[in-house]
């Protein structure tokens, strides 16, 4: 991999290169400021960099609106940035992750623990590749009926950008397990699921599906607007939502207003037809008292609910149009 | 004496945060004195900013380099003028001066570890 490490301290810079340079097998590139940063991104445009070390804390422009930057140049909109930060710094850590951060290292580095996370780092990259690959490889192939092969599968994760507080589902999983025991007092994780997504994804194309994908985040995200929160596609037509604020939310409640918002939002596939995308709540899972493990439990229990709330929805219009009929 | 780390060649990084760190304790020192002299609510408040990045800077690589205690004297500093500088009295125009006996007990664990330094370097 190739790493762009940014931080004020010269002293972490080296203990970064020293570390990385001579214990892995990745390259660093180090900067002292974000306008450094900037700077080496365009230098190194031909042999762009594989993911990102910013440090939080920094003077002029600090590591989150750098990770901000970064993510809004389309070449860097899915690589993994890892945030430097100290442990008294949650407040930014909350904020760094809303910017498109994927992860965070806490400082001072034990060296063991930013080997772990580099090694996740490597995945992550080598997945993002392995995705790449496929898009390119969807754009030659075609269905016999001349639709694009698809290159989002139903259940699959997906990065969704430029929503207020969306962030990748890894990153969203990083984040929860960085919340300490306080913060899992006030924590809730609801989600909302798409009705009917599988027909969606069936007869739309991918840029289609995506795009509805989006819009749909974009829609939920205002919703919850005012709200602390985060929130995640999952795949499936789920977006996961956490908060931790103490603010109890009322999923069914939320359900309606977004369902209203997507009713008064007019919709279009790319033939001009008129999409009408609906989703249903799960129950609001309470994370308090959770340890690391089954906190992620708890997230795949509010994944779970809301597509079983759109599996009863539609047990219930089925049963409806059922009822008097005798065999 | 600090705790060895096992990577190889990491003496050398810790004699370059020795190096900063004399600079460092040096301006550490003019803003807690300044902070303490300072007659308006700026004055105090941009001294204690700056001693505290000093502080959170020392705090993030003192106990990567095996220079633990030193790290976490100078954490809970920089999270004692934090909190005096996001609290009610952060509005006041008045150095407390539990601060600056925290920052003078930082900068004598400063001293001293420089000291300890250079006397193994000589013996």
């Amino acid at each position: 991999m190739k790493i762009l490490a940014v931080d004020d301290d010269p002293i972490i810079l080296e203990l970064l290169s020293h570390f990385i340079e001579g214990m892995t097998d990745h390259t660093l590139v180090t900067a002292e400021c974000a306008a450094d940063a900037l700077e080496a991104i365009k230098d190194n445009a031909r042999a762009p960099f594989d993911s990102f070390l910013l440090d939080i804390q920094m003077p002029v422009t600090d590591g989150i609106q750098l990770a901000s930057q970064i993510r809004a140049m389309k070449q860097y909109m899915d690589a993994p940035i890892l945030m430097l930060t100290a442990m008294s710094e949650k407040s930014y850590i909350d904020a760094a992750f809303s910017a498109g951060a994927t992860d965070y290292v806490t400082k001072p580095f034990e060296m063991t623990e930013l080997k772990a996370r580099l090694s996740l780092v490597e995945r992550a990259v080598e997945g993002l590749a392995t995705r790449t690959s496929k898009v390119f490889a969807a754009k030659a192939v075609t269905h016999h009926d001349g639709r694009p092969e698809r290159a989002v599968q139903l259940h699959e994760p997906m990065a969704i950008h430029d929503v207020n507080n969306l962030i990748e589902f890894m990153a969203l999983e990083n984040y929860v397990q960085q919340l300490s025991r306080s913060d899992l007092f006030g924590s809730i994780c609801f989600a909302f699921n798409i009705r009917d997504v599988e027909i969606f994804h069936e007869n739309m194309s991918n840029f289609e599906y995506c795009s509805m994908l989006s819009d749909v985040g974009e829609i939920i995200s205002d919703t919850l607007e005012g709200c602390q929160f985060l929130m995640s596609y999952a795949g499936g037509g789920t977006f996961v939502c956490i908060t931790e604020s103490g603010w109890r939310p009322d999923p069914k409640l939320l359900a309606n207003n977004i369902n209203i918002s997507l009713a008064k939002t007019e919709l279009f596939d790319n033939r001009g037809q008129h999409i009408n995308p609906r989703i249903c709540a799960g129950k609001a899972v309470r994370l308090m008292w959770k340890t690391n493990s089954s906190v992620m439990d708890a997230l795949s229990e509010a994944h779970a609910s809301a597509e079983e709330a759109t599996a009863n929805y539609q047990k219930v219009q089925n049963d409806f149009w059922n009822v008097g009929r005798t065999a | 004496m600090h705790k060895k780390l096992e990577l190889p060649g990491i003496e050398r990084i810790r004699a370059r945060f020795l190096d900063m760190l004399e600079q460092r304790q040096r301006a550490l020192a003019e803003h807690a004195l300044a902070a303490w002299e300072g007659s308006t609510l700026q004055e105090i408040n941009d001294n204690l900013a700056e001693a505290r990045t000093i502080l959170h800077q020392i705090a993030g690589t003192a106990g990567s380099l095996g220079f633990d205690d030193l790290g976490t004297i100078a954490r809970n500093n920089e999270l004692a003028i934090d909190a005096h500088l996001d609290g009610p009295n952060g509005k006041i125009a008045s150095c407390p001066t539990e601060i600056i006996f925290g920052l003078d007990d930082f900068l004598k664990s400063s001293e001293a570890l420089i000291a300890g330094q250079s006397a193994m370097e000589s013996a």
